[in-house]
C-alpha cells in the first residue's frame, strides 16, 4: 500500500488518505477528527494519528500537522458574521416547499406548488433550469451530493423524478407510490434513492436502472421523513405512526422500529457516524436511539409544543430542535442537557439547522423571519427579515458564507456572508453586483 | 402552519372534513374565511397561493383551504382536489362584467373527477353593494338549476358585514357524512 494524497474535509473534519494497493488500484480512507477545536493541540494530534495509522510515517508529521491547523482554523466562531440580503429571486408563482444546495453550494434548488423545481446559481443569483414535468406541487428534493449532477424531485402527483442536474433533462420516473411523495434521499454514493410517501411505504430505487430494488413497508401511517446513514447501509424513516423505523439497505429488511414516541414522528436523522440517530415528535420531545440496538438513549424533554425539526451537528455532539412553541433548543448529546434556548421568534419554528462549523443555529419561522443564533449562548445574533409571508425552510451551504431562506410569499432568498470589515447597513440586496 | 402542518393537513382524516374555496380573484373568498374566524378583514391582500384554516362549525371540525383566483394561478387550482368533502364557490355578485367567466370556472371544475359528486355551496358574495345581482339572479345566468349529480345551494351573503355566511356553513355541514 502507498500512499498518494492527502485531501481534507472541513465538515466534519477529517483527512482523507488516498493509497495505492500493490494491485495498483486507487482507494482512500477517512481518520475522522470529530473532537477538533480550533485550540487543539495539533502536533500532539499529528503525533497520535502517525501512531495509529499504518500508512502514516513520521516524515508525514509537519505536513500532518499543518493540514490540522488549516482544520482547525475551520472550527473557528467568527463571533462578527452576519449575512446580508444578497439576492430575492421570484421565478416561482406559487409559495415553495424544500431548498438545498450542492455540495459546493455553486447551485441549490427550490420546490415549490407551481409544480416545478428550479435550480439556481447562487452566485449570479440566475435561474439555471427550470425542472418541469410533474403534476401537481413538487415538495421534496435532493441532489446526489457531493457529486451534484443528479437531482431527485418528490412530488404530491406520486412520482419521484431523477434530472440531469447540468442540462435538465428528466432521466427516470418513478412510479409505484399510490399517495403523495414528500421525503426523497440519495445515498451518499450516489448510487440508490429513496422516496417516502404518504402511501405508508418507502421505496429504494436504483439511480441507473429506475428498478425498484425494496419496498420498505411496515408502516402503519404516512412517511414524512428518510434519510441514508453516512456509510449508505442503513435507512431510517419517521412516520406519523409514531414510529421511526430502521432498514437495512441491502436487503430491504426492517432491524429496528423505534418506538415510544406518543405522537406522529416529524423528522428523523442519523449522526455522522451512524452511531445514533434522533427523531423528532409532534409529542413535544427529540429521542435519541442507538442505531445498533433499536433502544431509546435519551428523551430529550422541555419544549411545550410540538417538535417540528431537529438536528445533528456535523460533528454529532449536539442537536438542535424547533417547536411550535416558538423557541428552539440545543441539547448535548452526551449529557442530554439543554444547554441553550432560543427565544425570539414571534411564531413556530419550522425548520432548523446548524452551521457547517456547529456555531451557528439558523431557524425558520411562520413569524416571516428567519434567525441566526448562538450555539454557545443561545442568543440571537440577526434576524434575517424581508420575507413577506411564513418561511418553510433554509439552509446553510457547505462553507457556511451563503444562506438561502424559501417562503410561502413565493420567494427565494440569498444571503451573504458580510466582509468583516464591511459596516452591516451599507448592504443592500440592490446595491450588490457581482 | 409549516410543511409539516401542511402534510398532516394532507392526511386523509375521519374526524375533518376538507373543505376547498375557489372563485375568481377578488371574488372575496380570503375575507369571508377571515370573517368566519372572527380575524380583522380591513387588510386583505390578493392570496397568491393558499390560506388554510381551521373552523369548528356544530360539531364539524372543518379543514378549510381557500386557493388564490388569479387567472395565470388557476391550473394549479387541481394541486388541492385530493380529498376534498366539500366545494366552496365565491362570486362578486357585483361584478356583472365577470360573472360570465366565474360560471366558466365553476362549470370545469363541476367536471373534475376528483371533485365528482361532492356538495357545493355557492356564495353569491357583496350583497351589501348597490349593483350586487341577488342569488336568485346569478342562480339563474349561471344555469345552476342544471346541477344533478351533487346536493347544490346558493347563498346571498356578505363578507363584509357577514350576513350569510353562517347559513351557509350551517347548510354545508348538514350535507357532510356524519
Amino acid at each position: 500500500m502507498k500512499l498518494k494524497r492527502f485531501l481534507l474535509r472541513y465538515y466534519p473534519p477529517g483527512i482523507i488518505l488516498e493509497y495505492e494497493r500493490s494491485s495498483g488500484q486507487l482507494e482512500s480512507k477517512a481518520i475522522d477528527l470529530l473532537t477538533l477545536k480550533e485550540d487543539s493541540d495539533t502536533d500532539a494530534l499529528a503525533s497520535h494519528i502517525i501512531r495509529e495509522e499504518p500508512l502514516l510515517r513520521e516524515s508525514h508529521h509537519l505536513l500532518l500537522s499543518r493540514l490540522i491547523r488549516k482544520l482547525a482554523a475551520k472550527c473557528e466562531d467568527h463571533l462578527s458574521q452576519r449575512y446580508y440580503l444578497y439576492r430575492t429571486l421570484r421565478a416561482h408563482i406559487l409559495p415553495l416547499t424544500n431548498c438545498a444546495f450542492n455540495k459546493d453550494g455553486s447551485k441549490f434548488i427550490t420546490g415549490s406548488y407551481d409544480r416545478t423545481c428550479r435550480v439556481w446559481d447562487t452566485n449570479t443569483g440566475d435561474e439555471v433550469l427550470a425542472l418541469e414535468g410533474s403534476k401537481n406541487v413538487v415538495y421534496a428534493l435532493a441532489f446526489n451530493n457531493p457529486f451534484g449532477d443528479k437531482i431527485a424531485t418528490g412530488s404530491f402527483d406520486k412520482t419521484a423524478r431523477l434530472w440531469d442536474s447540468t442540462t435538465g433533462r428528466c432521466l427516470h420516473i418513478m412510479r409505484g407510490h399510490e399517495a403523495e411523495i414528500v421525503c426523497v434521499a440519495f445515498n451518499p454514493q450516489g448510487t440508490r434513492l429513496a422516496t417516502g410517501s404518504m402511501d405508508h411505504r418507502a421505496v429504494l430505487w436504483d439511480v441507473e436502472t429506475n428498478t425498484q430494488l425494496a419496498v420498505l413497508q411496515g408502516h402503519q401511517a404516512e412517511i414524512v421523513s428518510v434519510h441514508f446513514n453516512t456509510d449508505g447501509d442503513k435507512i431510517v424513516t419517521g412516520s406519523f405512526d409514531m414510529t421511526a423505523k430502521m432498514w437495512d439497505v441491502e436487503t430491504g429488511k426492517c432491524i429496528h422500529t423505534l418506538k415510544g414516541h406518543t405522537g406522529e414522528i416529524s423528522t428523523t436523522q442519523f449522526d455522522w457516524t451512524g452511531d445514533y440517530c434522533i427523531t423528532g415528535s409532534i409529542d413535544k420531545t427529540c429521542r435519541l436511539w442507538d442505531t445498533g440496538s433499536g433502544a431509546c438513549m435519551d428523551t430529550f424533554r422541555g419544549h411545550t409544543d410540538e417538535v417540528l425539526d431537529c438536528a445533528f451537528n456535523n460533528v454529532g455532539n449536539k442537536i438542535v430542535t424547533a417547536s411550535a412553541d416558538a423557541t428552539a433548543r440545543v441539547y448535548n448529546v452526551a449529557t442530554a442537557q439543554c444547554s441553550a434556548i432560543m427565544v425570539g421568534h414571534d411564531k413556530e419554528i419550522s425548520k432548523c439547522a446548524f452551521s457547517p462549523n456547529g456555531h451557528r443555529v439558523l431557524t425558520a419561522s411562520s413569524d416571516t423571519t428567519c434567525r441566526l443564533w448562538s450555539v454557545d449562548t443561545g442568543d440571537c445574533i440577526q434576524v434575517l427579515q424581508g420575507h413577506t409571508d411564513e418561511v418553510f425552510s433554509c439552509a446553510f451551504n457547505y462553507e457556511g458564507d451563503t444562506l438561502i431562506t424559501a417562503s410561502k410569499d413565493n420567494s427565494c432568498k440569498v444571503w451573504k456572508e458580510c466582509e468583516a470589515s464591511a459596516p452591516l447597513d451599507a448592504h443592500n440586496d440592490k446595491q450588490i453586483d457581482t | 402552519m409549516g410543511l409539516l402542518t401542511l402534510l398532516r393537513k394532507l392526511k386523509r382524516s375521519d374526524s375533518e372534513a376538507r373543505i376547498l374555496v375557489l372563485g375568481l380573484d377578488n371574488s372575496g373568498k380570503t375575507t369571508i374565511l377571515k370573517k368566519l374566524s372572527d380575524e380583522d378583514i380591513s387588510h386583505i391582500m390578493p392570496t397568491q397561493g393558499f390560506n388554510i384554516k381551521s373552523l369548528v362549525q356544530g360539531s364539524f371540525k372543518l379543514n378549510v383551504w381557500d386557493i388564490g383566483g388569479q387567472k395565470t394561478i388557476r391550473a394549479y387550482w387541481q394541486n388541492y382536489f385530493e380529498g376534498t368533502d366539500a366545494l366552496i364557490y365565491v362570486i362578486d355578485s357585483a361584478d356583472r362584467r365577470r360573472l360570465e367567466e366565474s360560471g366558466e370556472e365553476l362549470n370545469e371544475l363541476l367536471q373534475q373527477d376528483k371533485l365528482g359528486g361532492i356538495p357545493l355551496l355557492v356564495f353569491a358574495n357583496k350583497q351589501d353593494l348597490l349593483q350586487a345581482l341577488s342569488a336568485q339572479e346569478i342562480a339563474e345566468q349561471l344555469s345552476l338549476h342544471a346541477i344533478r349529480d351533487r346536493t347544490w345551494n346558493i347563498q346571498a351573503c356578505s363578507a363584509k358585514t357577514g350576513d350569510g355566511l353562517q347559513d351557509g356553513m350551517e347548510w354545508l355541514v348538514t350535507t357532510l357524512p356524519k
